[in-house]
């Protein structure tokens, strides 16, 4: 009887290892996964490893004139909704807001691509009577 | 469906798809959202789940920004997996092996160190502090005129309790030498072009050796989440976050001013206590913003919340201010003709926010504007209007329109 209680307990501790296992394994597959405190094998003590990797939440640009000078431009630094969630704003903020990116953060924007970007900003979040 | 509870949707089936196991990174989202909303200007948040974290609401993606949804400001502390994100540069750190990762304390110091997590936790001393984490631009999309810039809501802020070692003591172990001025900080994200400024941020190096700024490598009693700055942290407390350097890897003690955008045009305010100009006005001179304002908001109800009449509803925010502590917050249920003086939940100390609430029943059915204001321990105060262009440091009065049924 004993005895096979001990079997049976084992049989529990090997399923639990199982379940155990298998979510180990769907946790790491997440999109939204990540990982910490792994104990580490080779040393005593603990080394912690983080790795995570981002799930996809992009967006598509509103369609507008000058669209793919914007996406070839704009899209290579910051995502799309870094403008798809601005309010409207007039044609002198968003000319200032271009030449920042150029003059701030080194966008590699030729002057006339900029105006065409002004333009397609104004088209989609401009003044309420410019668009 | 409306737009959230698609998101809703969104979300479950990918937690349903990701339990079986059979969805790899990218399937269940690319391409899936409809292109109209690329034009929707609604304010129904887009919530999103992240690595570590919870349901959030979605900024932006690349670098992620994520807002934490109000209704989880009711504790004293906010739990790790709603902690708000925001990062500044689209390489973000994803990963770190700390068996490799090192921080270093450089500069203008006698003997600079180089130190793995284990021997930053064995060689000073641990200390705790509970200590607000806001965003300069927390509450941005509120100003009128609308400026650029994240449009955050109320929710990009978050209180813990830190836990790591004084910058003090880091930089005592170095010797800072004599003509010191600063102190600068870089972490381990790195921006999209060559050309681009990397994030970093300095403090006078008085702040830096004040005792209270730590770098932390725990946060509410777990290491840090990835995406808010594993493995360390500068806490900066009563200070706006953009001084809280995430994934902290190197500390540099200078004899002159860091020259970045981050410092000289970035994260600049008015040069004036609250912070103001009109856009007909601006101000010629800005300095860079420091010290949290004094702010308090409502959690519950929430806007256009429908609330019973002559019966007790519990009317809750949080308040906060720059260092000295809430001493008192108010509540006006008639437009501001009077205030009634709110209960304050736990004192976690001077750099923690302070739950509030107060137990109100309506006495008639109608439209009603609640307001909410709070006084720290220096008797700095919330004001009716404030503005700036860049849409920091919000300290106006805040409110909230509800029925009464």
């Amino acid at each position: 009887m004993r005895a096979v209680g001990h079997r049976h307990f084992v049989a529990f501790v090997v399923a639990l290892l199982g379940i155990a296992w298998g979510a180990h394994t769907a946790f790491s597959q997440q999109p939204a996964s990540g990982t910490q405190a792994k104990p580490a094998k080779t040393s005593s003590k603990p080394v912690i490893v983080q790795k995570i990797t981002l799930p996809e939440y992009s967006s598509d640009p509103a369609p507008g004139p000058n669209l793919q000078t914007y996406q070839k431009d704009c899209l290579l630094c910051h995502s799309n909704r870094y403008v798809e969630m601005q309010p409207n704003f007039s044609r002198a903020v968003w000319e200032k807001d271009v030449k920042k990116m150029v003059d701030a953060y080194g966008a590699p924007i030729s002057a006339s691509d900029q105006q065409e970007i002004v333009e397609y900003l104004v088209s989609i979040r401009g003044p309420a009577e410019s668009k | 469906m409306n737009r959230r509870e698609f998101s809703v949707f969104l979300t479950s089936w990918g937690a349903y798809a990701t339990i079986r196991g059979l969805v790899d990174a990218k399937a269940p989202f690319s391409g899936i959202l409809p292109s109209v909303w690329a034009t929707d200007t609604s304010t129904s948040p887009l919530l999103v789940r992240y690595p570590q974290k919870r349901e959030l609401i979605l900024l932006t993606d690349r670098p992620p920004q994520l807002e934490t949804p109000l209704r989880y400001f009711d504790t004293d502390l906010t739990p790790n997996d709603v902690f708000f994100v925001r990062w500044h540069l689209s390489g973000i750190p994803t990963s770190v092996d700390t068996k490799t990762f090192r921080l270093e304390v450089t500069g203008n110091v006698s003997k600079a160190l180089t130190l793995s997590l284990a021997e930053l936790k064995a060689k000073f001393t641990p200390v705790s502090v509970v200590a607000l984490c806001q965003c300069a631009g927390n509450a941005r999309s509120l100003f009128e005129p609308r400026v650029p810039g994240g449009q955050w809501g109320f929710g990009a802020m978050s209180n813990a309790r830190w836990k790591g070692v004084r910058l003090r003591d880091l930089l005592n172990a170095a010797g800072v030498k004599p003509g010191s001025i600063q102190v600068g900080f870089r972490g381990l994200d790195t921006p999209p072009l060559p050309q681009t400024p990397r994030f970093e941020k300095s403090l006078p190096l008085e702040s830096a050796l004040d005792g209270e700024v730590i770098v932390a490598y725990e946060m509410n009693g777990a290491p840090l989440p990835m995406l808010n700055g594993f493995p360390l942290r500068l806490v900066v407390p009563s200070w706006y976050g953009t001084y809280w350097v995430k994934s902290l890897s190197a500390i540099t003690v200078l004899d002159k001013p860091l020259k970045t955008f981050w410092m000289d045009t970035a994260y600049r305010i008015p040069d004036n206590s609250g912070a103001e100009e009109t856009p007909q006005s601006l101000s010629p001179k800005t300095v860079p913003i420091t010290k949290m304002s004094v702010h308090s908001i409502f959690v519950k109800p929430t806007p256009g919340e429908q609330i019973k009449a002559n019966q007790a509803y519990r009317l809750q925010g949080v308040a906060n201010d720059g260092g000295s502590g809430i001493r008192k917050v108010e509540v006006s249920t008639n437009d501001g003709n009077s205030w009634v003086e709110a209960s304050l939940g736990t004192d976690l100390g001077k750099y923690s926010w302070r739950l509030w609430s107060v137990n109100w029943a309506p006495p008639a059915t109608g439209n009603y504007r609640l307001l909410v204001r709070a006084v720290n321990h220096d008797n700095q105060q919330q004001v009716v209007s404030q503005w700036n262009r860049s849409g920091y440091q919000r300290d106006v009065i805040e409110h909230v329109d509800i029925e009464v049924i």
